[in-house]
């Protein structure tokens, strides 16, 4: 577009306008959903009650189902089997959200307010702005998001204090700088949205800034290679892991790995190489470009991993002393507690932070300039709809939802903290195939 | 027919060149875009007036990327043929316009071939090139048939990343014929017992005999000449080949008993023939015309027993059909009636000495993987096919004679030869996807490899059990 900084200003000014009035007009519903919003995972209710959320910091009231998706199976045909409203706790009652994410017996101890960390999005595949809302939300809530594999731009430096260093097999941005850096180290070998398939970033998306970044060439299609050519083997993996510890003896140590069917031997496996977290990346979340072949057939759900691994990891005497986190896929938080009695000590984060941003889950990602709303491009004027302080107060509104959502959880199940729900598939109920988990418990007390 | 080397021995990597091919025939647009013309002209005045007649590009700055709005007369008059579905539009200005999934769109395919498969073929045979797309997956959670099975990958094995790039090579060639289980030799070290007899394809993909409602000439040749670009096979009827005069070594003819003495017109020697149903006279006669030739039979899925005494008969190749929504006779889906197929022959001792096609309900990239994990050797290709060429459906389409399809008027045989190119090179892409992901180097490793595939029934049941309300299964 060939006009001048004014006018650019003007323009992004009007549109800024523009799309915010429009989230908060559909987020009361004061205009009906689009038809063409929603799909089965995440409906036009989960899409718009995430912007209520982002708005207001609590669930809505107005009929919009906001815990559940209409996929028919997982999270959506389960349910929280509530205590008789006369057992809840009082709602004034101290229940603990926390989660420690060192339990090995040595090394830095660090734990986060809520059970929940933004994972990993890559500067390139989604625009500093958007970087920098995540980590200014997840520093109000004493919790990290993952820089992804995709450098470190300069602006995040502040924040390191909040931000996980993702080690990929492309080692975009991987220096020892960028490893002093971080808290927490995550190794990542695979992830769920392409599992085996390694990173990609179309062209189109690779920038000056990008490529900059990346010490790569603009303009040209990044492949991150498929596993890392040094690791075939735990062993190798532990050679890694004591890499990583010569550079920052405290960064705990992270391995994101997708679900196989072997998945609780891969858990063990990076248990006894060193992994401080285990981080489960199933099959049906992302949030960069992946080939659609990839997203539905390779690798299991996160819901059917987890419990596999928790399980695994039960029965070796180990589950005390790692921290399985899991992700792909968890939309909403009451995913969130239901992944966690299905055994994961919690949950990360990433389509449910987009939408909080407005996105509409149109997987255009990849198109020419990348994402009409601003979010996953680094297209100088669309990266301009989202403000970092617009965008930090958005998530972070929608983390208070969440951390309410859980209390609200556990008080109902007559639960104290949300250690107590690990592995509890006891308090899980079982709709049936056609039903979607959002039964209504609560007023049934 | 070998992958990898040509007439001078010298090794060729398979390459399938695609080109782009757009749609000959206007189907409805995925998206309708109703903009109120009043409320965009309210706007347009209102900005107008805030702008004091100034700042013109910001007044025109339109929401849409795409070029939907980017007509002489912009929002007044749409052009949805451009429209992604972003929403960006109707979320800015929710007043006045309105996107919507095209219901006449939802109303192409059937109930089994649904308007999303169409949408992906679309995609794959206009490009040649996989889909990729962000924002995760969007479809159920799993289901029957193929959506209830997924396959596996591996963390840290090869060939991976590097294979599906071509710098590691991941072979998808297959072997469709005869291979005894055991070579025997005299002391000279010649064979003494039965030898091997393949044809090698490149992929595991042929092309099924249309049906009736669309054959012809054209498309007996779209066929035939698309199996000879990709070096596979297409499977035609006899008559249309000597009629249409499209022997080659990429077509397999079908003959029905009826057609016997037929044979004897052909003028060379086939690679292989597909007898339509067993018949002892007939399968004679092909054998004693033509030793050399491989014979296939073509029947439904069928008991154990039944398989096994034709196998006996000297059938090594099976063609064994589902309906065109992958029911068997027995209401049986493909998936189980190929583990079934596959199985009997495994237990019987065996398996590697026959060859498993099959046709009906596979109709997307990631269902083939799926098959030959099953057990399948190759697919031959049905609707797809047809849906590639732009075929409408007429009603339900599942019975493989009486379904009927409508084919563009402005059919053309480069069109339909580039389509179905692109199709494979699609498909083929997106199997080394799957391969590469579970870090196989060879897709004939694939076959039956069970331990790599999974299956909801059983993961839910692991995963859910205990759970109040959950049943295995
Ligand atoms: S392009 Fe669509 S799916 Fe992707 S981030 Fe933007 S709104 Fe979301
Ligand atoms: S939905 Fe998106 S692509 Fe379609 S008209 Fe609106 S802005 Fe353009």
């Amino acid at each position: 577009m060939n006009t001048d900084k004014s006018t650019q200003v003007k323009i992004v000014e009007k549109h800024i306008a523009n799309l915010h009035a429009g989230y908060h007009g559909r987020a009361e519903g004061l205009f009906p959903a689009p038809d063409a919003l929603g799909d089965f995972r995440w409906t036009d209710d989960l899409i718009l009650s995430t912007y209520y959320q982002a708005e207001y910091g609590r669930p809505p009231e107005n009929g919009m189902e906001y815990r559940t998706g209409r996929s028919g199976g997982g999270f959506d045909v389960l349910d929280f089997k509530f205590l008789p409203k006369v057992d809840w706790l009082p709602t004034e009652a101290e229940i603990d959200i926390s989660l420690p994410l060192n339990k090995r017996g040595e090394g830095r101890k660090i734990t986060i307010d809520l059970p929940i960390y933004g994972g990993g999005m890559s500067y390139g595949s989604i625009s500093e702005q958007v970087m920098l809302s995540r980590v200014m939300a997840a520093k109000k809530w004493n919790t990290y998001i993952s820089t992804g594999e995709g450098g470190y731009p300069s602006g995040l430096v502040e924040y390191k204090d909040n931000i996980i260093t993702q080690v990929a097999t492309g080692m975009f941005g991987v220096n020892e700088q960028t490893i002093k850096y971080a808290p927490i180290v995550e190794f990542k070998y695979a992830q769920g949205a392409k599992p085996g398939l390694g990173g990609h970033l179309l062209g189109d998306k690779a920038t000056d800034t990008v490529a900059e970044l990346r010490e790569s060439v603009p303009w040209v299609s990044l492949f991150s290679p498929f596993p890392f050519h040094s690791v075939y083997s735990v062993e190798d993996h532990r050679k890694h892991v004591d890499w990583i510890k010569t550079t920052n003896p405290n960064a705990l140590v992270s391995v994101k790995v997708s679900t196989p069917t072997d998945v609780d031997m891969v858990a063990v496996g990076s248990y006894y190489a060193g992994a401080n977290i285990i981080h489960l990346d199933g099959s049906y979340g992302g949030t960069g470009a992946a080939p659609e072949i990839a997203k539905k057939n390779i690798a299991m759900p996160i819901e059917f991993a987890v419990p596999k691994v928790h399980n695994y990891l039960s029965n070796e005497n180990i589950r005390d002393e790692v921290v399985v986190m899991a992700s792909g896929g968890v939309r909403t938080a009451y995913d969130v507690a239901k992944i966690i009695a299905l055994g994961a000590d919690g949950a990360i984060l990433g389509t449910g932070e987009l939408v909080a941003l407005g996105c509409t889950r149109c997987s255009n990602c990849e198109r020419g300039r990348g994402c009409p709303f601003g979010l996953t491009t680094t297209d100088p004027l669309l990266s301009q709809f989202v403000t970092p302080d617009w965008g930090a107060q958005r998530i972070s509104n929608l983390y208070g939802s969440y951390a309410y959502q859980l209390r609200d959880i556990l008080r109902k199940l007559g639960l104290t903290s949300i250690g107590q729900l690990r592995g509890r598939k006891d308090l899980l109920r079982y709709l049936g195939s056609e039903g979607n988990g959002s039964s209504e418990q609560d007023e049934q007390g | 027919m070998e992958s990898g080397s040509n007439g001078n021995n010298r090794y060729d990597r398979y390459h399938i060149e695609t080109k782009p091919a757009p749609d000959i025939s206007e189907w409805p647009t995925r998206f309708t875009v109703e903009v109120g013309k009043i409320g965009l002209a309210k706007e347009l005045l209102t900005e107008i007036w805030h702008h004091k007649f100034q700042n013109w590009d910001v007044i025109t700055s339109r929401p849409c990327m795409y070029g939907v709005f980017s007509g002489p007369v912009g929002g007044f008059s749409p052009q949805p043929e451009h429209c992604v579905g972003c929403l960006r539009c109707t979320t800015e200005y929710p007043d006045f316009v309105k996107v919507s999934h095209n219901p006449e769109r939802k109303k192409l395919g059937d109930s089994y071939f649904t308007s999303n498969f169409i949408d992906a073929i679309s995609y794959e045979v206009e490009q040649g090139m996989i889909p990729v797309k962000g924002a995760g997956y969007r479809g159920k959670f799993g289901g029957d048939g193929w959506d209830g099975m997924w396959t596996d990958m591996s963390e840290i094995v090869r060939p991976t990343r590097d294979g599906i790039h071509g710098r590691e090579f991941i072979s998808t060639v297959v072997d469709i014929g005869y291979r005894p289980n055991m070579l025997t030799f005299d002391s000279q070290g010649r064979p003494t017992g039965p030898t091997p007899r393949v044809i090698s394809i490149p992929i595991p993909l042929i092309f099924d005999n249309p049906p009736p409602s669309v054959s012809g000439e054209l498309i007996w040749k779209i066929y035939s000449q698309a199996a000879n670009s990709i070096g596979s096979l297409a499977v035609l009827p006899l008559g249309a080949i000597l009629e249409h005069n499209l022997e080659s070594d990429h077509v397999i003819p079908l003959v029905a008993p009826e057609e016997q003495e037929n044979i004897d017109l052909l003028s060379g020697t086939p690679l292989m023939i597909e007898m339509d149903g067993w018949d002892e006279q007939l399968h004679r006669h092909i054998h004693d015309l033509f030793p050399e030739t491989l014979i296939c039979l073509r029947m439904p899925f069928s008991s154990s027993e039944e398989l096994l005494a034709y196998n006996k008969k000297g059938i090594h190749v099976f063609h064994l059909l589902a309906d065109f929504h992958g029911q068997g006779e027995d209401g049986e889906f493909v998936l189980d009636l190929i583990r079934q197929a596959h199985t009997a022959f495994v237990e019987a001792g065996v398996r590697q000495e026959v060859t498993l096609l099959s046709s009906g309900g596979i109709i997307a990239a990631e269902h083939i993987p799926k098959a030959i994990l099953c057990g399948l050797d190759a697919v031959a290709l049905d609707t797809p096919v047809l849906v590639s060429l732009q075929a409408e459906f007429s009603g339900e389409c599942a019975d493989r004679n009486e379904s009927e399809f409508n084919m563009p008027n402005n059919l053309d045989l480069d069109w339909g030869r580039q389509r179905l190119m692109n199709l494979t090179a699609s498909w083929r892409d997106q199997l080394l996807e799957i391969s590469g992901a579970m870090g196989l180097r060879e897709i004939r490793r694939m076959r039956g490899e069970m331990g790599r595939a999974m299956f909801m029934v059983d993961l839910e049941s692991e995963a859910f059990a205990g759970i109040e309300g959950y049943e295995y299964g």
